[in-house]
């Protein structure tokens, strides 16, 4: 006997990887700011005596 | 494993750039020769007056050493010895601390001299001074009743 039922896929939809984009610009941000504070107190020691 | 590929991006920026910062700590230590101010010299606190280069505080040149001037000072409750002292511009001198009694500390304002003196060990520092003016000592570990009295003055003269 025909089962009908068996015609009817489920169709799963694969969804799109989360995108990290934010992620990315918000560590940059982070790190930058580290970077640029670390090289402003290593300038400050180093020019004065 | 998957890695995603920004994933991999700020792993391999933030590796290097914590590997900058430990080669300049590593160069400042090791080839610089930086170290802590307090460096496992010792003295006894009690004898201090009497004990060189201690008997002898303010400015004294020395020869055949790597720096031209030895700067003594000697801290205690609430006072620094010599009050006052004047350094020739572009000089470069050792700057050698130590207390009598209880923890001071030795900064002189706006620039990198600044120690903790414990009793019992002696604090040095070698800097060239190359500003000319005045730069205030202050103690800034709380050391008592008096402690916002206590300083002293470094004049950069030409």
């Amino acid at each position: 006997m025909a089962q009908p039922g068996l015609d009817k896929r489920t169709q799963t939809k694969v969804e799109d990887q989360s995108s990290l984009k934010g992620t990315l610009a918000s560590v940059f941000l982070l790190g930058f700011f580290l970077i640029i504070t670390w090289v402003g107190v290593f300038l400050l020691f180093v020019n004065r005596f | 494993m998957h890695i995603h590929k920004f994933e991999k991006i700020w792993l391999i920026f933030g590796v290097a750039t914590l590997l900058v910062f430990l080669s300049v700590i590593g160069v400042s230590a090791f080839y610089l020769g930086n170290q802590p101010p307090s460096c496992l010299a010792t003295i006894n606190p009690e004898k201090v007056d009497t004990t060189a280069p201690f008997d002898k505080p303010g400015l004294n040149k020395v020869e055949g050493k790597e720096w031209d001037y030895e700067l003594v000072f000697v801290a205690s409750a609430f006072n620094y010895t010599p009050g006052e002292v004047e350094v020739p511009l572009g000089a470069k001198v050792k700057v050698i601390a130590t207390t009598k009694d209880v923890v001071h500390g030795f900064n002189a304002a706006g620039t990198n001299i600044n120690m903790m003196l414990e009793p019992g060990y002696i604090s040095e520092l070698v800097t060239t001074f190359d500003k000319a003016g005045e730069f205030l000592i202050v103690c800034n570990e709380y050391c008592g009743a008096g402690h916002h009295l206590m300083s002293s003055m470094i004049k950069v003269v030409e």
